[in-house]
């Protein structure tokens, strides 16, 4: 069973907010495509993480003065105690861009959002593979207030190259897409266009 | 509103102006009971003598001094280059009577930390679930276990995890042992089984057998200490022959009321420890002194110039006595204070390590339903349980 990454603390049906707790190397990727099981998991939101909050830690307070002090060398085990042991708390955003039913992947929004406490996973490639196969969900990003919607498509779409068969091809006809999307702002699309440029 | 404000107006005034009239009363016992402390130890001899012997023959919590100066301040002692400071510390999940499932649930976390090495320290969380009968029960009474059995037993895998990474570890390099908690297991004293407590008692005995034949250090690490030991000897000292009664021995004396010991150690210096006093407990005494491990403490400043903060330290009478393992008891918690203000840095991880938080004791509810689901049982809180999960949360359902 592929073990989840955190638990919805807060969400609405345009996005929702999950905390975590891991080891530095661990901390969840901007851009990184995530399901969360909705409608009395009969179905999933599929979303994109969009923000990554390094909580406030009363813990490291005072260890901020003390690595000051202290010689580095001595001060080392205890910044590798924090780096690669300590469980970090981190509050991630994800936007919604779609959610799977019976029917399949669907690009708009879901009926409901995640309930509280609802476990959150990455997707798995193939469900990456199959989400992408229509690029639809690239208009619900666009459209997001408050999200940095340019990075979000170009890092995801890089992501979700990796996954598919021949990564030219899909960028190529990710750029079409977005060409189609964005005909009223060229300069945007330019700037999209050279950072998802295969 | 369940508190109505304005109907505890007055109490809250009355409330603040007997806090000020009790400071002024406790900075005036506070200065008497330093000049105390500072007259015995001109000549602590025979009040030594004195407090060891009501120590044998009534049921008193004083101090007993030892060779050191009681008054003394006791330098900051050179820490080797290489070392090993390592905690324990647990938390458990009493049982529920109105749970889904009748168990209960210790876990114990711990850290090897190695100065001297830039690699990151070895941390390690043991959970261990209890649901048997033997486990639940008393085996006279066929009670519930009580939540003092339940912190016995969690200080004695602390203690145990403590004996099984030091075995481990002391061969490298010099190794201190920390616990968050006194050294002292008060259980023998106050729990109604007896057998239970001649068990566990015996089982925390046999781990520090461990730690001694081990060669490392062991140290029990009080924060913000309330004992009253040292105050209890402050008393002794103005009592007559004819005023030694239990009666008398009992309390600090109106004198020094509300007077802890630690507030006699704001002269130490950052790094400096107090004197050793014996902890003059029945306990020590009768169950812990037989087999050596008769417990000392002194208290020890890991602050800054700025801010003390002063610590209670217990050690066993192995480490009391060898002035090199005291040295290296001193110098290590100092050390491992510098890095998280005041308080040894392994303790607080160990902690944080041992700690069940609120999701992590839902996922594990979780898991019980599921198995009991699995196993066809059925699996559902008491009513009264619902209805404070169900009102509990302070969560509007609805807007």
């Amino acid at each position: 069973m592929i073990k989840h990454i955190g638990r919805s603390q807060r969400s609405s049906t345009t996005g929702f907010v999950f905390g975590c707790s891991v080891p530095e190397p661990e901390v969840p990727l901007f851009g990184s495509f995530v399901k969360a099981p909705i409608q009395k998991q009969q179905a999933e939101a599929i979303g994109l993480i969009y923000n990554i909050v390094v909580e406030d830690d009363q813990f490291v307070r005072p260890m901020i003065s003390a690595g000051d002090q202290m010689p580095d060398d001595e001060f080392e085990a205890y910044l590798q105690d924090q780096r690669q042991n300590r469980n970090v708390p981190i509050e991630v955003s994800v936007l919604t861009v779609g959610y799977r039913n019976g029917a399949g992947f669907i690009h708009s929004l879901p009926p409901q959002p995640p309930m509280l406490l609802d476990k959150i996973h990455y997707c798995a490639e193939d469900e990456i593979r199959s989400f992408t196969e229509r690029f639809d969900y690239l208009g619900l990003i666009l459209e997001a207030p408050d999200v940095p919607a340019d990075e979000l498509i170009a890092v995801s779409l890089l992501k979700a190259a990796e996954v598919q068969p021949n990564r030219t091809r899909f960028l190529q006809t990710a750029g079409r897409e977005l060409a189609k999307m964005m005909t009223r702002d060229l300069a945007r699309l330019e700037k999209l266009l050279r950072r998802i440029k295969p | 509103m369940a508190l109505d404000i304005s109907k505890v107006t007055r109490a809250v005034n009355a409330l603040g102006e007997s806090a000020a009239t009790y400071a002024k009363e406790l900075n005036d016992r506070l200065a008497l009971a330093r000049a105390t402390f500072n007259a015995i130890a001109a000549d602590p001899a025979e009040l030594t003598r004195i407090a060891d012997e009501v120590s044998r023959k009534f049921r008193w919590a004083g101090a007993i001094p030892t060779r050191e100066t009681i008054n003394g301040a006791f330098p900051l002692p050179q820490r080797p280059a290489r070392f090993n400071v390592i905690a324990a510390d647990g938390s458990q999940i009493y049982p529920d009577r109105h749970g889904i499932a009748l168990y209960y649930l210790i876990n114990v976390g711990s850290i090897v930390f190695r100065h001297g090495l830039s690699d990151a320290p070895s941390t390690a969380s043991l959970p261990e679930v209890f649901f048997e009968d033997e486990d639940l029960y008393y085996e006279e009474e066929n009670s519930l276990i009580t939540t003092e059995m339940i912190n016995a037993n969690r200080d004695v895998r602390e203690l145990g995890e403590l004996a099984r990474l030091t075995k481990i570890e002391a061969a490298s390099a010099p190794t201190t042992a920390l616990l968050d908690n006194s050294l002292l297991l008060y259980i023998s004293l106050r729990e109604q089984n007896p057998k239970f407590s001649r068990e566990v008692i015996e089982k925390y005995l046999a781990h520090l057998d461990v730690l001694r034949s081990s060669g490392a250090v062991v140290a029990g690490v009080v924060d913000r200490p309330r004992s009253a030991n040292l105050i209890r000897l402050l008393n002794l000292s103005t009592l007559g022959p004819d005023e030694i009664t239990q009666e008398n021995l009992h309390g600090v004396g109106k004198q020094f009321k509300h007077v802890t010991d630690s507030t006699l150690f704001h002269v130490l210096k950052p790094g400096e420890r107090s004197a050793l006093f014996v902890l003059a407990s029945p306990a020590n005494i009768e169950k812990y002194e037989p087999r050596g491990h008769k417990t000392y403490f002194f208290f020890l400043n890991t602050g800054r110039p700025s801010k003390n903060a002063i610590l209670r330290i217990e050690v066993p009478e192995w480490v009391a006595t060898d002035s090199e393992k005291l040295n290296l008891v001193h110098a290590a918690i100092v050390e491992q204070c510098k890095a998280s203000g005041g308080f040894p840095y392994v303790l607080m991880r160990a902690h944080e390590l041992a700690v069940v938080t609120a999701p992590e004791r839902r996922a594990f509810d979780e898991m019980v339903t599921g198995s009991l689901i699995r196993n066809r049982v059925p699996a559902s809180l008491s009513q009264k349980q619902q209805g404070k999960a169900w009102t509990g949360s302070g969560r509007r359902r609805y807007r």
